[in-house]
């Protein structure tokens, strides 16, 4: 039983360490596309970051990392602020950026 | 023919602009380690083409060259300059952004009444505030040499007909007049253009009021 414990701890740790983090980022003054673009430039240069999608009308940054990477809020705020942008709140979550963009162009009832 | 910049006149529109502030258009700073080319076709009396390269977000450094050819007496002035672009202020808000940016250089003009090269300097301010469905921009541009003094006032209204997002095409109508001091065109310019970017590539066409065309063309890399 011992033996059983262990090796789902064991599984659980590997996968929570194989699991992409996505960070949610809320920006304040993401008005223009074509102003926005320095952020997505910004992160995709990042070589700890896997995807990033960026939405005007939901005020959206979500960056996510490979798995076993990190990106403190420091990093996070200095790179959008880098883009011109103040950040008014950061969510980590294991949601693919993927999804986040699918959810993104459903329509809001 | 030295004509002093009217400086009074710039001032109560910037004061008006402060007061009412509705702005944004064309940045002369894109993002940090970005470089944006821009170039302009203003109706037969300015052309003009500018790259810049912002080390950071606050400021970039690059040059230009401006042609102006006069409406009312068919001289012309060719200025080529280095210049640096500071974003002196920026407001960051949920749902719009404001900027003051403030830039000067150093550059060479060749005027047409004598065909020489003189040593040319040039200021300018831009006040901007956007939403995703409005915007408005005041800019005004001082270039001057020991031969000539020209200001060019441009104020920008826009309303975008739908608020765009990221990935989609925007469309924004725009109403632009546009002033000049110093001989090269007798009152207000006005023109109606339809501008439309999406990805890193911005671009503005429209006609003024007497039918002449007004272009502009921008990309950021």
């Amino acid at each position: 039983m011992l033996r059983n414990a262990v090796t789902a701890l064991a599984l659980l740790l590997v996968s929570a360490g194989s699991m992409a983090e996505t960070i949610e980022v809320k920006v304040n003054g993401l008005v223009c596309a074509f102003c926005a673009q320095g952020i997505e430039k910004t992160f995709r240069k990042n070589p700890v970051v896997t995807d990033v999608v960026v939405s005007l009308e939901d005020k959206l940054v979500a960056v996510e990392v490979t798995p076993g990477k990190e990106m403190t809020d420091q990093e996070l705020r200095e790179a959008l602020r880098d883009s011109g942008y103040d950040v008014k709140g950061i969510a980590r979550t294991q949601t693919p950026v993927a999804d986040i963009r699918a959810r993104l162009k459903t329509p809001k009832s | 023919m030295r004509c002093l910049p009217r400086f009074g006149s710039v001032g109560a529109v910037l004061v008006a602009a402060a007061l009412n502030p509705l702005a944004s258009s064309a940045k002369p700073i894109a993002f940090a380690h970005g470089t944006t080319v821009m170039a302009e076709y203003g109706a037969g009396t300015m052309e003009e083409l500018q790259v810049f390269y912002a080390p950071r977000f606050s400021y970039s450094v690059g040059g230009g060259h401006l042609r102006l050819d006069s409406d009312i007496d068919g001289s012309s002035r060719d200025i080529t300059y280095a210049r640096l672009n500071y974003l002196a202020k920026r407001w960051n808000r949920e749902a719009s952004q404001a900027n003051v940016f403030v830039w000067g250089g150093l550059g060479s003009a060749n005027v047409s009444e004598d065909s020489d090269d003189h040593l040319a300097w040039n200021a300018g301010v831009q006040v901007d505030y956007e939403t995703r469905r409005i915007y408005a921009s005041l800019k005004s541009d001082l270039h001057e040499s020991s031969e000539f003094s020209h200001r060019i006032d441009t104020l920008q209204l826009g309303m975008a007909p739908y608020e765009h997002d990221y990935d989609r095409l925007a469309t924004w109508f725009v109403l632009q007049g546009r002033r000049y001091t110093g001989e090269i065109f007798d009152g207000t310019e006005v023109a109606l253009l339809l501008r439309l970017f999406k990805g890193n590539t911005w671009i503005e066409a429209g006609a003024t009021t007497d039918g002449k065309l007004q272009a502009m063309f921008m990309v950021n890399f």
